[in-house]
């Protein structure tokens, strides 16, 4: 009986070899109990798809981005499900505070609802999703330049294991600096799990990534502090 | 997104005039369909008979898909587009719209049972939080099909196992939530 239940799932998907599926069609025509676990099988399917697009219409996931320009770190980002490296592009920005592009968060919020200008965003955004996967992978000072003291936020010190990492006991903040500005004319930020991710783009043409578990409302003042510096 | 593998498969059945293929399609997305229709039109005798008007037209007009989109998505337009028909002559006894059939098309099986029962609201919640009790292997890879859509031969390369273990742990995650639905009576009211 299992396994006829395991061809009718299989069916389902659509996933059986043409004789079989004949076969299987016929089989679920002539059984009433088939064609009941069969539409059972579409009630599950309608139940689990309707909260999957609840819980994701806000959000741009890195592994659909992943699936475009690394599949094979897509796929492994796909299997870990449950340890998921989650990157929420947000898109409602802080005008006001943090002077972001707004073309972009209109792409953000156009991406909502469409497919191809989803695809499209993360097109466009392909460097800056790339330089912040490579500044993710890991918490090593990825050669990064020396930072300003005078952009470490007010009661925060360096590790002294490495000169990127600040803390001020609760909450840790990495600093990376490049001469590369990823065509970002003004601030980004991103969110990764428990963890934010700032793109500043300096007045000298440099690019200064910080991350860590610091909020906007906590980052602001600092984010502001070094965007205006000339 | 374009038509799945899957559904090639059974459109193709369905476009040679294989009536129980279009059955089997009519048992896989009319939750679906009625479970849109009713956000729509919040009548579920409405959303009943536009379901089944909606059938009717696939049935029909099943030679006019090309596969550009999903399945589903072709199916829901129809419907959306049957559901705004029948809203507006709601609003226009003078000048009914009404859905003609072309009378020179396929006629249509008989398999329609458009009293489909949807998974009430509060068994919902229940249903998804036993899915995340499943052992992690049958959730990933039930996962991996009903939410991003992957074939088998994709799960199995993405989780480098066999086609058969992939087949096997997607039917006993459905396998152990219809036992969870019958013990919970969801369903069987």
């Amino acid at each position: 009986m299992n396994k006829d239940l395991e061809k009718l799932s299989a069916l389902y998907d659509g996933e059986l070899p043409s004789k079989e599926m004949q076969d299987g069609l016929a089989e679920m025509h002539a059984d009433e109990n088939l064609k009941e676990i069969f539409q059972k099988f579409g009630q599950i399917s309608e139940l689990v798809q309707r909260h999957s697009d609840q819980k994701t219409p806000k959000v741009t996931l890195l592994k659909d981005y992943l699936s475009k320009v690394n599949p094979v770190m897509s796929n492994l980002v796909t299997a870990a499900a449950t340890v998921m490296i989650t990157l929420i592009v947000l898109y409602q920005f802080d005008d006001d505070r943090f002077q972001v592009d707004r073309d972009s968060s209109l792409q953000l919020s156009s991406a909502l609802s469409s497919d191809q200008a989803k695809n499209q965003l993360l097109n466009t955004d392909q460097n800056i999703m790339e330089h912040m996967i490579h500044i993710m992978q890991s918490n090593q000072s990825h050669n990064s330049q020396q930072v300003s003291k005078n952009w470490i936020p007010v009661g925060f010190s360096v590790n002294p294991n490495n000169p990127n990492q600040y803390s001020n006991g609760r909450n840790n903040l990495f600093f990376h600096l490049e001469n590369k500005q990823l065509g970002i004319k003004k601030v980004k930020y991103f969110k990764a799990n428990n963890n934010w991710i700032y793109l500043i783009p300096l007045q000298d043409g440099r690019l200064l990534t910080a991350y860590g578990d610091i909020p906007p409302s906590v980052a602001n003042p600092m984010i502001q502090s070094i965007y205006q510096r000339k | 997104m374009g038509i799945s593998k899957g559904d090639e498969v059974l459109v193709n059945e369905i476009k040679a005039g294989n009536a129980m293929a279009f059955e089997a399609m009519v048992l896989k997305y009319q939750p679906k369909l009625m479970s849109s229709l009713i956000g729509y039109t919040k009548s579920r005798d409405q959303a009943e008979e536009i379901c089944q008007k909606t059938f009717i037209r696939v049935w029909q007009k099943i030679d006019s898909f090309r596969g550009d989109s999903a399945l589903f998505t072709w199916i829901y337009r129809i419907g959306i587009n049957l559901a705004k028909n029948d809203f507006a002559s709601s609003f226009s006894k003078a000048s009914k719209v009404t859905e003609s059939l072309d009378q020179n098309e396929h006629d249509v099986p008989q398999y329609l049972s458009p009293e489909i029962e949807l998974i009430a609201m509060e068994s919902e919640n229940k249903i998804m939080e036993f899915i995340q009790t499943l052992d992690i292997d049958t959730k990933t890879a039930f996962t991996l099909r009903e939410i991003e859509g992957k074939t088998y031969d994709e799960i199995a390369q993405i989780l480098k196992c066999p086609i058969g273990t992939v087949r096997s742990r997607i039917f006993r995650a459905r396998q152990l939530i219809l036992e969870f639905m019958n013990q919970e009576n969801i369903l069987n009211e």
